[in-house]
């Protein structure tokens, strides 16, 4: 177990070693840009047949995109709103995650419609009824009323539109998780652990028309929790002990990952092995989590943590920059690649998957998400610049900002 | 024993199976099938019920199996499936390989399982993969020995003999047709189901529990 004092006193008891170093806190570029990556990936992912799918990370490992997306907004969401809940008081902090919470609600029930819109524009015109299928969006089309009503109370979510929804949900259970975070990280994850546990065992999950939430909440908040308990390490300035020992059960848990994945089948051919291979290589049970998701996805972070430095290279970079502008506005760029990636699929379809036009719309795809991040970190800098001007908005500043905060 | 006996149908399967384009839930093809086997088995208490999710594939569906087929404890198993699998190019060889694993879940549970056949496309060039699952889906029923339901063959009679037109069979403008579509695909499927039915195992009622409809 962990031998080094300080995370030892952090995950027990919530607080940093008086002796340990302090980092000085300030935005850290690492969590936008990453944030960005995954965004792109989710796009590239979601438009399922096209080349570039191939060479995405769920292919070479368990977790992907969605994965460290929602960790991510762990991370960032502990920076915002935890950082309020520190410097103004919970009221103040629920406040304003109410407030996004709302906006959440809004920008899902308008990329719903538009969804909704562009599918039944695709399937007058082209006859092709397995658009309907590819969204599961056929409940709309055959009882509006009850698709409406489903709509708005989260229990009806079209494929590629249920991620907004667990968003949500996880942010409503944020200041739980924080106080409990807060009190002791260690014992707030192993509640976390066995609340996702026990819901397996009860197949408990919210409902969906015909079924369930594709993201189970009850097994998802486990990805938030651990995004919190990172967000907060970050909050008190902890930096990551040079613990040899994980960096080395780290890269070997993704090497062996790797190693799994590519083959078909069982390359050992050792019999009782057969149906674990087939287990992890015909896919990982997004729905309910899956040990090995969680293990890859604390693997990477781990690593990207202890090795891939704050102010390095990487995130200096115009390629850094450009993805740290779209992770910083995650909530439309996100939006928008969900409305682009559907379009793009009635596209590939109606083009034959032809190689050009897959490529094309990959790099287009990519170019419009990314500049509207870059628009928008511009557009929020000169109305910002405009705010300063006034003497009282300053004093209001000194948490970190909320990665997408309502405006 | 067709007098006392009880037939338990699951359909397991994506829109086809929910409903997808019918104009009511009781016009999707498990209800039909429900209705059509009901009238030509008189004495026997038929129920069809309905396991279909829009936009699954067939390991969504393979994950499933236990709970939303096996433990209702059917006698046979319409599975269909492999739409969204082609759709997404998820690999050939990955998807004989669920479809193997499903085939074996239903046999070790004692369940006959019936594939359906993909369906028949205006335009099949979109998917430029379509036949090759296909014959996946082909290929797997006959080595596995399961019957494989030939939707895409009737749906392709259908627009061969010009009695719908290629909107009214698939599109949304002709939901009514699609009403019958699903009608056809039932009736066609009861037929196959009647002349087996001597070979399927109808539980008799004081075996188990009585019957729930």
């Amino acid at each position: 177990m962990p031998s080094d004092p300080s995370l030892q006193r952090f995950m027990l008891f919530g607080r940093r070693a008086e002796s340990g170093s302090r980092r000085r806190p300030g935005r850290d570029m690492r969590i936008d840009m990453v944030r960005g990556l995954a965004l792109l990936i989710i796009f590239i992912n979601h438009m399922p047949g096209n080349v570039l799918s191939a060479y995405m990370p769920n292919n070479f490992g368990f977790s992907d995109g969605a994965d460290a997306f929602v960790l991510l907004a762990g991370v960032s969401a502990t920076l915002a709103y935890g950082g309020l809940i520190e410097t103004r008081g919970l009221w103040i902090a629920a406040l304003k995650l109410g407030a996004r919470i709302w906006t959440l609600y809004i920008a899902h029930m308008a990329v719903f419609i538009i969804v909704c819109g562009v599918i039944a524009a695709a399937v007058t015109r082209t006859q092709n009824p397995l658009y309907i299928e590819a969204i599961n969006i056929q409940p709309f089309f055959r009882d509006t009323v009850d698709a409406l009503i489903g709509a708005l109370t989260l229990t009806y979510q079209p494929s590629y539109l249920d991620i907004l929804p667990l968003y949500i949900v996880l942010l409503a259970l944020f200041p739980a998780l924080y106080y409990g975070v807060r009190f002791s990280p260690a014992l707030t994850l192993a509640l976390s652990l066995m609340v996702w546990q026990g819901a397996l065992a009860l197949d408990l999950n919210l409902p969906n028309s015909g079924g369930h939430w594709f993201f189970n909440p009850f097994a998802w908040q486990v990805i938030f929790t651990l995004g919190i308990i990172l967000g907060r390490a970050a909050q008190l300035g902890l930096t990551a002990p040079r613990l040899r020992w994980l960096d080395l059960a780290a890269v070997t848990f993704l090497v062996f990952a790797w190693l799994v994945k590519i083959p078909a089948g069982n390359p050992t051919g050792i019999a009782a092995f057969n149906d674990w291979f087939d287990s992890v290589q015909l896919g990982s049970d997004k729905t309910n989590l899956a040990w090995s998701r969680l293990l890859h996805l604390g693997a990477l972070a781990w690593l990207v943590i202890r090795w891939l430095p704050a102010e390095g290279r990487l995130a200096r970079s115009r390629v850094g920059r450009a993805l740290a502008c779209s992770g910083r506005n995650s909530l439309h760029v996100f939006c928008v690649g969900i409305v682009l990636a559907i379009i793009g699929q009635i596209v590939l379809a109606e083009t034959s998957f032809a190689l050009d036009v897959q490529l094309l719309l990959c790099a287009g795809g990519v170019t419009v998400l990314t500049g509207l991040g870059i628009f928008l970190s511009w557009y929020r800098s000169i109305t910002t610049r405009d705010q300063r001007a006034e003497p009282a908005e300053a004093s209001a500043a000194s948490a970190p900002r909320p990665s997408f905060s309502p405006r | 024993m067709q007098e006392t006996g009880r037939l338990t149908i699951v359909a397991l399967g994506s829109s086809t199976t929910a409903g997808s384009g019918a104009s009511a839930e009781d016009k999707s093809y498990p209800f039909v099938l429900q209705s059509e086997l009901r009238r030509r088995l008189p004495g026997a208490e038929v129920r069809v019920v309905n396991k279909g999710v829009g936009g699954q594939s067939a390991y969504d569906m393979l994950l499933r199996m236990d709970g939303d087929v096996i433990d209702e404890k059917p006698a046979v198993v319409i599975w269909q499936t492999v739409v969204n699998d082609a759709i997404r190019d998820i690999g050939e060889e990955k998807l004989a390989k669920i479809l193997r694993k499903g085939i074996a879940k239903a046999r070790a549970a004692g369940i006959d399982m019936i594939l359906m056949d993909l369906p028949w496309l205006p335009r099949e060039g979109r998917y430029p993969h379509f036949d090759d699952y296909r014959a996946v889906l082909a290929r797997t029923a006959e080595q596995q020995g399961v019957s494989l339901f030939p939707r895409y063959a009737m749906m392709k009679g259908w627009s061969r003999s010009k009695q719908f037109t290629e909107e009214e069979l698939v599109g949304m403008n002709g939901l009514h047709l699609v009403d019958a579509g699903y009608r056809c695909l039932a009736s066609r499927l009861a037929d196959g189901i009647v002349s087996a039915v001597g070979d399927i195992e109808i539980q008799t009622i004081r075996a188990e529990s009585p019957p729930t409809d």
